[in-house]
């Protein structure tokens, strides 16, 4: 079925907003998210399709919520579960760990 | 998400890359390397420097347009330098014609010639809308096409990636050409800009 | 499947997977025009299903904004797998 990033020609989205003089990026966790899904993608753990996949899957509303790279980093942390590098509890920070996973 | 602050989604960050390298899947000092790699990589001048040439060169921009990952290899750039090589398809606006580029399904944009993608490029405001009202949308950067200029909108929804040459400003006919590279902006590029 | 060529048209399947696919909801079912071949890759579909397939032709389609929806004076060209793709029979 059709995802929610899949917008084209869709009608409701706000203004276009530039941005003047926007860096790269907008915090220094971004840089490192961008960096950590390439080198998880050049080791092979998973392949960018399968990332696009893991973005697609987010449920809409944590979609649109999302900043572009909370969703990468949302889709990072799903593949690695999935693909039995990490269990959940391992990527919550330790105070984290007492709230339930939904 | 948006609800955790910076500073929380910082440290998680942090918390998997150190999972990640005790797990022997990063080394140390890999992102940190990664990261400077890629801020010292593609940037809008080095497509500003391929639309000069074109302007230019009209040899050069008939090679650019039939194949263009050939045709910027003779100004030394490539598009290689992310995960993989990838195509580069670049299109040149006339006076009928004007092109603008857009990747409804995600984000995909040159990065390893041109660098990061501006934020708009990424919005889904800009994504759902730039297709189905090319003209309304560019109207909105402050860009006025006459009627009579046909708008085309390329998708990138596969794997090449897309590149305008703007048309050359008038009266720029004494100028050189590192000056015409001055002129080019990173919305010109993408389709959004006159130049 | 008929050799793709440029020039020829094409309806885009109408098909919604389940799962990730490169074939945009606006362009479904909709009729194109070939432009140029944009290389040969493995299906996205598949790749992102962890299924490896071969290689095959993705084109440059364009189509009329009017016939996409219903309005509209310009071209949007999409890049799509052959895949997507359904040649059109022309009848002289």
């Amino acid at each position: 079925m059709s995802r929610i990033n899949d917008v084209g020609g869709m009608a409701g989205f706000p203004a276009i907003v530039e941005e003047p003089d926007e860096p790269p990026f907008h915090a220094d966790w971004e840089a490192h998210v961008f960096a950590l899904n390439g080198a998880l993608i050049r080791r092979g753990v998973y392949n960018l399709d399968e990332f696009r996949d893991a973005i697609e899957r987010m449920p809409a509303e944590e979609y649109l919520a999302a900043s572009y790279y909370e969703r990468w980093f949302a889709a990072i942390t799903t593949l690695l579960v999935e693909k039995g590098v990490a269990v959940p509890e391992e990527l919550d920070l330790p105070d984290e760990r007492d709230r339930p996973h939904g | 998400m948006s609800d955790h602050p910076s500073s929380v989604i910082s440290a998680r960050v942090r918390h998997v890359e150190a999972l990640l390298e005790s797990r022997g899947l990063l080394e140390d000092g890999e992102i940190d390397g990664r990261i400077d790699e890629f801020l010292a990589g593609g940037s809008p001048a080095n497509g500003a420097r391929i639309a000069a040439r074109a302007w230019v060169d009209p040899g050069f921009a008939e090679r650019l347009l039939a194949d263009a990952n050939g045709a910027i290899r003779e100004l030394g750039f490539s598009m290689a330098g992310g995960l993989q090589e990838q195509r580069l398809k670049v299109v040149a606006n006339t006076a009928e014609e004007h092109n603008v580029v857009v990747c409804t399904l995600c984000s995909c944009y040159p990065i390893a010639l041109l660098g990061p993608s501006p934020g708009w490029y990424k919005s889904e405001a800009y994504r759902s809308r730039v297709v189905r009202d090319p003209r309304g949308v560019l109207r909105e950067f402050g860009l006025e096409l006459p009627e009579r200029t046909r708008i085309s909108v390329w998708d990138a929804s596969a794997e090449s990636r897309y590149m305008v040459v703007p048309r050359r400003p008038e009266g720029t006919e004494g100028l050189s050409e590192e000056q015409l590279a001055g002129l080019v902006t990173r919305k010109g590029l993408i389709g959004t800009a006159a130049v | 499947m008929a050799d793709l060529a440029p020039g020829m048209r094409v309806r885009t399947r109408t098909t919604d997977p389940d799962g990730h696919t490169r074939l945009p909801r606006y362009v479904r079912g909709a009729v194109g025009v070939l432009v140029e071949e944009a290389g040969r890759h493995p299906l996205a579909d598949d790749r992102a299903r962890g299924r490896a397939g071969a290689p095959q032709p993705v084109w440059h389609v364009r189509f009329a904004a009017a016939d996409l929806f219903g309005s509209g004076a310009h071209t949007v060209t999409v890049e799509l797998w052959a895949d997507y793709l359904i040649p059109i029979e022309e009848h002289p």
